[in-house]
């Protein structure tokens, strides 16, 4: 039972946690026969908006299936998954089929390619982890960290988590790598799939459009703008909200809702403690509002040209090509 | 097949005003399932229940809740969330404009191409003013009834509006130097440089294919025609050596590789 107790405690948001990420994955980098353990940590918290399902009184709510035919409750044992064809047909598919499709439940990170940063578009980017070394195996971490800083390259490799195939991006930030997720080229559309119109010239008013950008145009990104606004908003109301005791529930069953946002019960963990730990003492991790100049700046400033290659034009690219495609027809276009 | 617009808005660039139509630029692929009764494939219903006592609860009953801590939370009444909506707006409004190298990747969330609105005239303008700056712009919306911020650039001679991660979402280091027993050599380095260089190349997103949705699209398609599939063969993995002679040993197998 919810209990709405008299208190005046003020209690610390359950979200504002500092450095403490999930931990999802141990696994291995690979690059030649070279391998470095490494934790997959998130490197992205959850926005401070989520909310949980209560009823009027506070108890905490959840999801039961029913079957529709017999109207009664299901347990997790009577579901099986069912793949609805065009033309509406339902195909069973059973737990031992998914397995037999199963990527192999390898622990590796296999980079198979070194590719300048600034060839990767913006559109491919996902999700971004990160990879602390675990085991005896800082030394070999820190030799890729420094060699993909000094070459402008990052490790392009595919693997599997929690039963999914990721493509990936290995990518140093300031002594740390990131396994940054990819998309796959057919998740991207082109502007021809989008059917958006044929490209033409600049209009007459292209100078005095370049006249505001330049106005606007400052050398750095002020996180202060990409502040959230909504979770500011929703903080502002609670904090009001609190300030009458009658207003904040207690109860136990809010706990097991915390759980299953868990998904799956990632293990929570303080990342600054494991980087001190596994990679360098004085290390310290803090939210981007304190965000320095990135380290591969100069190979990201290229990526506006290099972007202008369209996937759908890479097609007819082969791997063996040396020199990084800068020149386009758009990009002759634009300066003609 | 040309898709549907999901939202317009107006870019505001000092007096000038560009509408835009907004496009996903992703296209799911994941494959979707429903859940079914295993009994008589019949499909399930959610219920949202009681988690005590199981027991259903109707929607005018259901609140949402703030939490405070793991057993402590502050109900939100729906007139008082529905306050919290920003007012509707068709504005992009953008804040200023920085080199696309100040912005790291880990802040792109989702792509999505912006189309002319009418007027392909002031569209590409922008388009061409954006190329030949060669910045970023970040921008702030309101779209369905939700807040936005967001990286304006341009994608093959389009516009591309990535929604970005809030600043409370995204961390950054700092003082990672390596201890001195961690730190490699000169040797080490230098054989590093050489093992990424021998496998160097480009970016090139078609060779990389998910093999897996692709195993799991035949399955689908061969039960649907009342087929069984072949299991596939998973394969194994070497040991492993120091690491100055794994980058010794790798280098030598990619030169071997090159020649054959």
């Amino acid at each position: 039972m919810p209990r709405r107790k008299k208190t005046t405690t003020k209690e610390t948001p359950a979200h504002s946690t500092g450095a403490a990420v999930r931990s999802f994955w141990s696994g291995t980098i690979t690059f030649g026969l070279v391998s470095i353990p490494v934790d997959l940590l998130s490197a992205v918290r959850p926005r401070q908006t989520a909310l949980k399902l209560v009823d009027k009184d506070g108890h905490a709510l959840g999801r039961q299936y029913h079957c529709a035919k017999e109207g009664k409750k299901l347990d997790n044992d009577e579901l099986v998954r069912g793949y609805e064809t065009d033309d509406g047909k339902i195909v069973e598919i059973t737990d031992e089929e998914f397995e037999s499709v199963a990527p192999e439940m390898s622990g590796d990170i296999e980079m198979r390619s070194f590719v300048p940063l600034e060839q990767i578009p913006p559109m491919y980017f996902q999700k971004p982890y990160f990879l602390a070394p675990s085991g005896k195996s800082a030394r070999a971490y820190h030799l890729l960290a420094t060699t993909m800083e000094k070459t402008g390259r990052v490790g392009i490799g595919s693997f599997v988590m929690r039963g999914h195939e990721y493509l990936v991006a290995i990518v140093p930030d300031h002594g740390v790598l990131r396994a940054d997720t990819l998309r796959y080229a057919d998740e991207i559309r082109t502007p021809e799939d989008v059917g958006l119109p044929k490209r033409s010239k600049a209009g007459k008013h292209a100078a005095q459009l370049e006249k505001e950008i330049e106005s606007l145009t400052r050398s750095e990104l002020d996180t202060s703008e990409l502040d959230d606004q909504e979770a500011q908003a929703l903080q502002q109301l609670v904090a009001e909200k609190q300030k009458d005791s009658d207003n904040v529930i207690h109860q136990s069953g809010l706990e097991e809702a915390d759980a299953d946002a868990a998904a799956g019960g990632a293990k929570v963990i303080d990342l600054m403690a494991v980087l001190r730990r596994s990679l360098s003492k004085n290390a310290v991790v803090s939210s981007a509002n304190s965000s320095a100049p990135i380290d591969l700046a100069e190979r990201r400033a290229q990526r506006a040209n290099a972007a202008s290659t369209s996937p759908a034009k890479r097609k007819t690219s082969t791997a063996h090509r040396k020199s990084p495609r800068k020149t386009t027809r758009r990009k002759k276009a634009s300066r003609a | 097949m040309a898709s549907r617009a999901i939202w317009k808005g107006a870019i505001q660039l000092g007096k000038h005003e560009v509408g835009v139509k907004l496009y996903a630029a992703i296209q799911d692929r994941t494959v979707h399932f429903r859940m079914l009764h295993r009994k008589d494939d019949a499909p399930v219903e959610q219920h949202i229940v009681r988690k005590d006592t199981g027991k259903d609860v109707p929607k005018a009953d259901m609140r949402k809740a703030f939490a405070l801590s793991k057993t402590t939370a502050v109900i939100l009444e729906p007139e008082e969330l529905e306050k919290l909506v920003p007012p509707e707006s068709r504005e992009i409004e953008l804040l200023r404009f920085i080199p696309p190298a100040a912005l790291g990747d880990q802040w792109y969330d989702r792509p999505y191409y912006l189309g002319p609105d009418e007027d392909n005239d002031s569209y590409f303008s922008l388009v061409h003013a954006l190329e030949r700056k060669n910045v970023i712009g970040v921008a702030r919306w309101v779209m369905r009834k939700k807040r936005y911020v967001g990286a304006l650039s341009t994608f093959d001679g389009y516009l591309v509006m990535s929604t970005l991660r809030r600043a409370e979402q995204v961390l950054s280091f700092s003082g990672i130097e390596p201890a001195k027993t961690a730190a490699p050599n000169a040797n080490e380095l230098k054989l590093g440089q050489q093992l990424v260089e021998s496998i160097a190349g480009d970016f090139d997103p078609q060779l990389w294919q998910n093999d897996y949705r692709q195993r799991l699209d035949k399955l689908i398609a061969a039960k649907a025609r009342g087929e069984k599939l072949e299991r596939h063969v998973p394969k194994k993995r070497k040991p492993q050596a120091s690491l100055a002679d794994s980058l010794r040993a790798s280098i030598a197998a990619t030169k071997e590789k090159k020649v054959a």
